[in-house]
Order: C-alpha cells, then structure tokens, then sequence
C-alpha cells in the first residue's frame, strides 16, 4: 500500500497540473462511490446482526456477568473440577474455572475449562441449547478468564488424553464470564510446563526462570507450579506433624534482632529507631534460650535472612526455615536420631501421599526418585574424607566440604549405601561456629553434624555448648565481642540443659527432594540479591 | 576354631583411617541364611559394627529380620571405634548383592559369592587348589541343589553329603569350612520331610554344637 502510494505521488509530479486535477477530480469521485457501498454494507450489516440478536434465543445464557459484589447469595453448589468423573454422568452441574484454552470449529467451540491442576474438556455447539451466537461468544473468551459454567457430565467413548479428567466431558448449556482476562498474556502456560530440551527439538517456546518470575501468578497457575507448592504445604504439615508427636513446642522467635549469631559478615543491618538492627540469621539464640526456660523440645517455622552476595542455584536472601532445638539425655545422637526420623517421616509421608504431584512435577523435569535408608545412613567425617581420598580428592584433616567435593561425596555415597539422605557426623571443630560443642576424644572435633540430600547440604546441626564458662572461652577464640552476646552467654548460667539442634531450609528440601535444579523454584516468591519483586 | 591369622590390611586393602563398611543388600522375601551365620563368626573375631536399614523401595520389613543382627553394640555411637563395618540393607533386589570400596571393585552379586568373601576374612581358603575347589563346588551344591533345587535333586545331595560325612567329621578337609556353613544353612531352608541319614544327622550335631547358626534359626522360626 505504502509502495504504491508513493509510485502514485511520484506519477502525479511529473504530469502537468491541469490533466491533474482532471484524474484527480475521477479519483475523488470513484472514492466516494466506494464510500458510499462501504457505508451502505456496513448498515445492511449492522442491521443483520441486530436482526440476530433479536433472533438469538439463547441470549440469556451467556454473556459477561455483572462484577460479583456480593450483591445476592446464590443458592447454587460449585462442583469441583477434580470431581468430574463417570459416577456424575448426565447430571446438570455448576461450576467455576479458566477458560485454558479455547478453539472453535464451525458450530462448535471446545474448550479446556481448568481448576488447579485439574483440567476437564467442555463443548458449546449449536443447538436447541445453544445460538450461533452463543457459540461465538464463547470461542471468544480470552484465555484465562474466569467461568462460571451450567453443564451435563457426559461420558465420553475415548479418553481425553490431553485433559486430567479423561473419561467425561460437560455439554454446557450456560456460560457467564465472571472475570474477563486481558487478551495478551506475558507467557503461555502451555510453554511454561514444557519440559526443557522438547521445546528445542519441535521449535517450540519454553520460558525462561527470569520470565517466568517476573510474572510470578501466571506461572503459579502451571500444573508443575500447582504440585510444587501443595508439596512444600505437605512438607511443613509433615514436619509439623511428627514433632508435635514427639511432643515439640512451636514457638515464634523475633526477626529483629540485635546481634548476629554467627558472624556479622552475613546480616542485613535494618535501622531501628536511633539505632540499628539485624534480620535474623537462624533463630538459633531464641531456640536455645527457650530451652534454658525448660520448653525441652522446641520447633519454629518462619523466615530466615542471608545477607550473603551468592546468586547460585542454591541460595536465597530470604527463605523458611523449618528449626529444630532439643535437650538431651546423655548423647547429642539422641537429637540426630530425633531429626532424622522427622525427615524420614516426610520422605514417607510424601512418597505415600503426594504421589500424584510428584509425578506431575516429573512431567516436566524429569528425576529419579528420593531415595533413603531407615534408620537413617550416619558417616563420619572422617570416612567421608577417606571415601574422597579413595577417589582422588587431596583434602587436609581439618579441611571444610567444598561444594564440589559435597557434591561428589554424596555421588560416592549414594554409589555404596543407595541412599539421596545420609548425616555426615563429627566435623572438624574449627570450621564450626562458636558455640558448636566440642569432641571429647578429640578436641580437633567437634560433636557436629550436616545432613545431606542428593549430595547437597540441607542441615547443618551441633551440640550446642550449655556451660557459660565453657562459651565464654570459645566466643574469646573467635574474638567475638562479648559485650554484644552477653544476653545469650548469661541465658546459661543459670542451670541450662545439654542441648543440640538444626535448621533445614524449606526451599531446598523441596527442590532436592523433586530432583529441581534451582531453588527459585521452589520458593513462591524467592528473594536473591538481584530480586526483590513481585 | 579358625585357624591362621587374617590381616585386615592383606585382604581389604591399606587402612584409611576409617571403618571399613561391608555393605550387603538383600532382599526381604529371601532372608540371606549363610550370611547373617557368617556375621556372627566375625563378631566372634572382630569388632564389628553392624547396623540394619530398610530401603525405601521397600515398605515395611518383619521386625525379626530389623533384629537379625543382633543387640546395638553399647559403642556403636563411635564408629571410628570398629574394624569392620556390617550394613545389612533391606532393599528391592533381585539378587544379593555386595558393595565394599566402590572405587576398586564391581558390586558382588549372590550370596554364595558373598559368603566366600567374608568367609576369607575368618579362615584363608585352603592353600591347595584341589581341597579350594572342593569347597567351592560344595558351596554351588549348596545353593543351587540343596536350596533351589527339586526333590530328587535333594535326596541325591543328601547320598552324596552321608557318603562323604561318612569318611571325616567335615565336609572338605579337617576343619569346618565354610562347605559346612553353606550346606547347613541351605539344608536348613530347604527342610526335609524325612529324617536325615546317620552320617549326616551326626554332622548336623556337630555343626549346632558350634554355636553359630543361632540367628539362622531364629530367622525360620
């Protein structure tokens, strides 16, 4: 068009004026004529359609809903997605969802109405039900919206392979837009679920974790998303569950706090009033003080703060700990075996109940599954050191775990025992912190211990020292400031338990525990050094 | 009752400075007779740690066979305290399998093979070939005759068994070896409906008079 127009303006330059104006004046009238046929069409149009919705005896049977706003309560029961099965066959049900997807075909419109991760496919065709128009609407209906649909369950001869609910399909007979989506969305669920590698071989999209974050809800809304994080809820039930059996405590600790526990390199410093504050670390000091007040097993889920610069797979600024601080009789194994039957009671609870989200997770990315032993598999450092020696690693006594020789480690492990969990027991006192309970048989050791899942570090856990004296000197040999600790330090003069504990991150139990590679995905809104919205 | 002296160093390889784990995983449905005897023997000569675990592929394990290896040792806290490690993983597998260093050996797979690779940790193999092979064909006999095999196959080993039990107190040479182990073991799953021959009756009582099939038998009861 454009070409043309000016091919057209570069002909009327060179003709002389007044043959010009003469086309000119032609063009114009042929213009008008075509106007005229355009306006005359446009009404004959306009005229039908309203003949139409004249016609349209279904017009009461759809259309965009007034916005709910508690105007009436309706006496009208919801049949959930999941729900839709043979058993309801030819029953005339209500229900609410997305509209997933949508494609029209001549009289008819399918559509895959969804609810969480249950998706059911619906039809609209022309009929004593349904108008043409009715139709239209309905293959109109951006992506996304909300429904409320009137339909009978119908079951169907072949299997819907696409959908969730496969042996049934719903004839709808009303359809009421209750929340109409924008027509553009920022990405398409079907490409956020494509497992990676698929996407490449067809050329079709995949999208990437940035996008997927920065429109965090939509993403949320994914099949896989969905099962992630109704099995991180089971994983926080589960935990719950089984201390409250153990006879633990909840308790709340405070995120402000004034000094940090271990080390000050890694705090976020909040200003607080005239003065400043720290995000908590761990609640540590709080769980431990809560023993010395005689709550003898206590747990805590809330957020914990790292203020540390490392944008890896692994690390978040912000994350849920799940903590654990216990006394004990005579032995810290009293608390390992404590901790380790509560996270072997959420293996089982997961493999035995969230079956279905697992495998929905595994659609996408594929993993083998968790492994563990019962009662659970506890190394010495040293044997992980000699394990590692074996395979080649120079590492000195006293040396901490790299991550790569973590990694490696539990490759070796995971070889020998078959086992994705174990506890690496009896760590090198120095690279413990301070309060970490030495080994009586040998001062280099310490009573400490990491667990592991698929060779990566999920716990980290000690005896904690209960002897005022005894860590007063050691907080002295990591030169830490007594002043700014005495709080703690004076919680143990009083008659104080022996104790140990641990803390687990929420995020990676759940990432490792679904073989993910990345622990934003697992975190519903994650925090990193270079992320702070949505 | 084992003579020669077994260096741990010789047969397992230099010392690292950490326990040293045998790791055996068996399969619920077939409790590893020979091997729960042969464990017994060698905490009769070393300090072994021994520890029961249940894999996740499989859902729940009879408690005898939880206990199988006996009382927690009261040190088992220290690991570093042992010479040998004894970790019995009940697990989902089709056939017996042992893992020791993962960096230098293929996993070992049946108990007959097993049992002969703990057994040289009790008693060196006999240093003649002639008497070796013996015991190593009564061990097959054991396990492929005696414990999978039909009726008739039974009753030929057991001729076989009184004949020989008819010219020594032991199976091959001496001494009780480890033929006498795995014949036992394997004659004690099978069960028999008649008694058995004179001969063998009386190396039957031998072998209980030893004392070492107690946690075998605990397991059949």
């Amino acid at each position: 068009m454009i070409k043309e127009g000016v091919q057209g303006a570069a002909a009327v330059a060179e003709e002389d004026p007044q043959a010009q104006s003469k086309k000119a004046q032609k063009k114009q009238q042929k213009e008008a004529e075509k106007a005229a046929k355009k306006a005359e069409k446009q009404a004959k149009l306009a005229g039908d359609q309203k003949t139409e919705e004249e016609d349209d005896f279904a017009k009461d049977r759809y259309g965009v809903a007034a916005m709910v706003q508690s105007q009436e309560k309706m006496d009208r029961s919801l049949v959930l997605v999941k729900d839709l099965s043979p058993a309801r066959a030819d029953e005339l049900i209500w229900l609410r969802a997305r509209v997933h997807t949508s494609r029209a075909k001549g009289k008819q419109c399918f559509l895959v109405l969804r609810q969480q991760q249950f998706n059911v496919q619906a039809l609209v065709a022309v009929g004593d039900r349904a108008s043409k128009q009715m139709v239209k609407f309905a293959a109109n209906i951006s992506k996304e919206s909300i429904v409320d649909v009137e339909a009978s369950v119908r079951k169907v001869d072949q299997k819907i392979e696409s959908c969730s609910q496969q042996d049934v399909e719903l004839h709808i007979e009303r359809i009421f837009v209750i929340s109409q989506a924008e027509a553009r969305l920022p990405l398409q669920l079907e490409d956020a679920v494509r497992p990676e590698g698929e996407g490449d071989e067809e050329g079709r999209a995949t999208v990437n974790q940035d996008t997927r974050l920065d429109n965090r809800v939509i993403d949320l809304r994914t099949t896989t998303s969905q099962a992630i994080f109704r099995l991180q809820s089971g994983v926080c039930q589960l935990f719950r569950d089984t201390l409250n059996k153990k006879g633990f405590v909840e308790i709340q600790t405070p995120k402000i706090i004034s000094a940090a526990s271990e080390g000050g390199a890694n705090v976020f410093t909040v200003s607080y009033f005239k003065t400043s504050a720290y995000l908590a670390q761990s609640p540590q000091l709080y769980k431990q003080m809560c023993i010395c007040a005689d709550f003898d097993k206590v747990f805590c889920v809330g957020p914990v703060f790292r203020a540390e610069d490392s944008n890896t797979h692994r690390h978040l600024t912000e994350f849920v700990g799940l903590d654990i601080e216990m006394a004990f009789n005579y032995h810290y194994h009293e608390v390992i075996d404590s901790i380790t039957d509560t996270m072997v009671q959420i293996f089982k609870g997961l493999r035995d109940n969230f079956q279905t989200e697992i495998q929905t997770v595994n659609k996408q990315f594929p993993s083998e599954p968790f492994k563990f032993l019962e009662p659970t598999l506890r190394l010495e450092y040293k044997e992980g050191l000699a394990m590692l020696r074996e395979a080649g690693v120079e590492m000195g006594d006293e040396e901490d775990l790299s991550t790569p020789n973590e990694k490696l480690l539990g490759r070796l492990v995971k070889e020998k025992y078959d086992t994705d969990f174990y506890v690496l027991d009896k760590y090198p006192l120095a690279v413990r912190p301070f309060y970490t309970m030495p080994d009586p048989n040998d001062p280099k050791n310490s009573n400490s211990y990491d667990m592991f899942m698929r060779g990566e570090e999920i716990l980290s856990g000690a005896q904690r020292i209960h002897d005022a004296q005894l860590l007063t000197e050691r907080a002295m040999y990591h030169q830490i400031d007594l002043e700014k600790i005495k709080a703690y330090i004076d919680s143990f003069r009083f008659g104080a338990p022996p104790h140990g504990g641990g803390g687990i991150g929420l995020e990676r139990v759940c990432m490792l525990y679904l073989g993910l590679h990345n622990v934003r995905q697992t975190s519903m809104f994650p925090r990193d050094p270079k992320r702070l919205t949505p | 009752s084992f003579r020669g002296e077994a260096d741990l160093d010789t047969l397992l390889g230099k010392d690292l400075g950490a326990l040293r784990d045998i790791v055996i995983n068996a399969n619920p449905a077939r409790p590893p007779l020979t091997l729960l005897v042969l464990h017994k023997m060698l905490c009769q000569r070393y300090r072994v740690l021994s520890t029961v675990h249940v894999h996740s592929s499989v859902s729940s394990v009879p408690p005898q066979l939880l206990s199988c290896l006996g009382p927690r040792h009261p040190d088992s806290y220290a690991r570093h305290l042992f010479q040998l490690g004894f970790t019995l993983i009940w697990k989902d597998v089709p056939k017996l399998q042992m893992k020791f260093s993962v960096q230098n050996m293929c996993p070992v797979e049946g108990e007959a093979s097993v049992a002969r690779f703990l057994f040289k940790l009790l008693a060196p193999y006999p240093s003649d070939a002639a008497a070796a092979t013996l015991v190593d064909s009564w061990v097959d006999t054991a396990f492929h005759q005696l414990a999978e095999g039909g009726a008739k196959e039974r009753a030929a080993v057991m001729r076989a068994l009184n004949l020989t039990l008819g010219r020594g107190p032991w199976l091959a040479g001496r001494d009780v070896s480890l033929a006498d182990v795995a014949c036992y073991c394997c004659l004690l799953l099978a069960g028999s409906a008649s008694p058995a021959p004179a001969n063998v009756q009386r190396w039957l009582e031998s072998c209980e008079n030893l004392g070492h099939f107690g946690p075998a038998k605990v397991l059949l009861q």
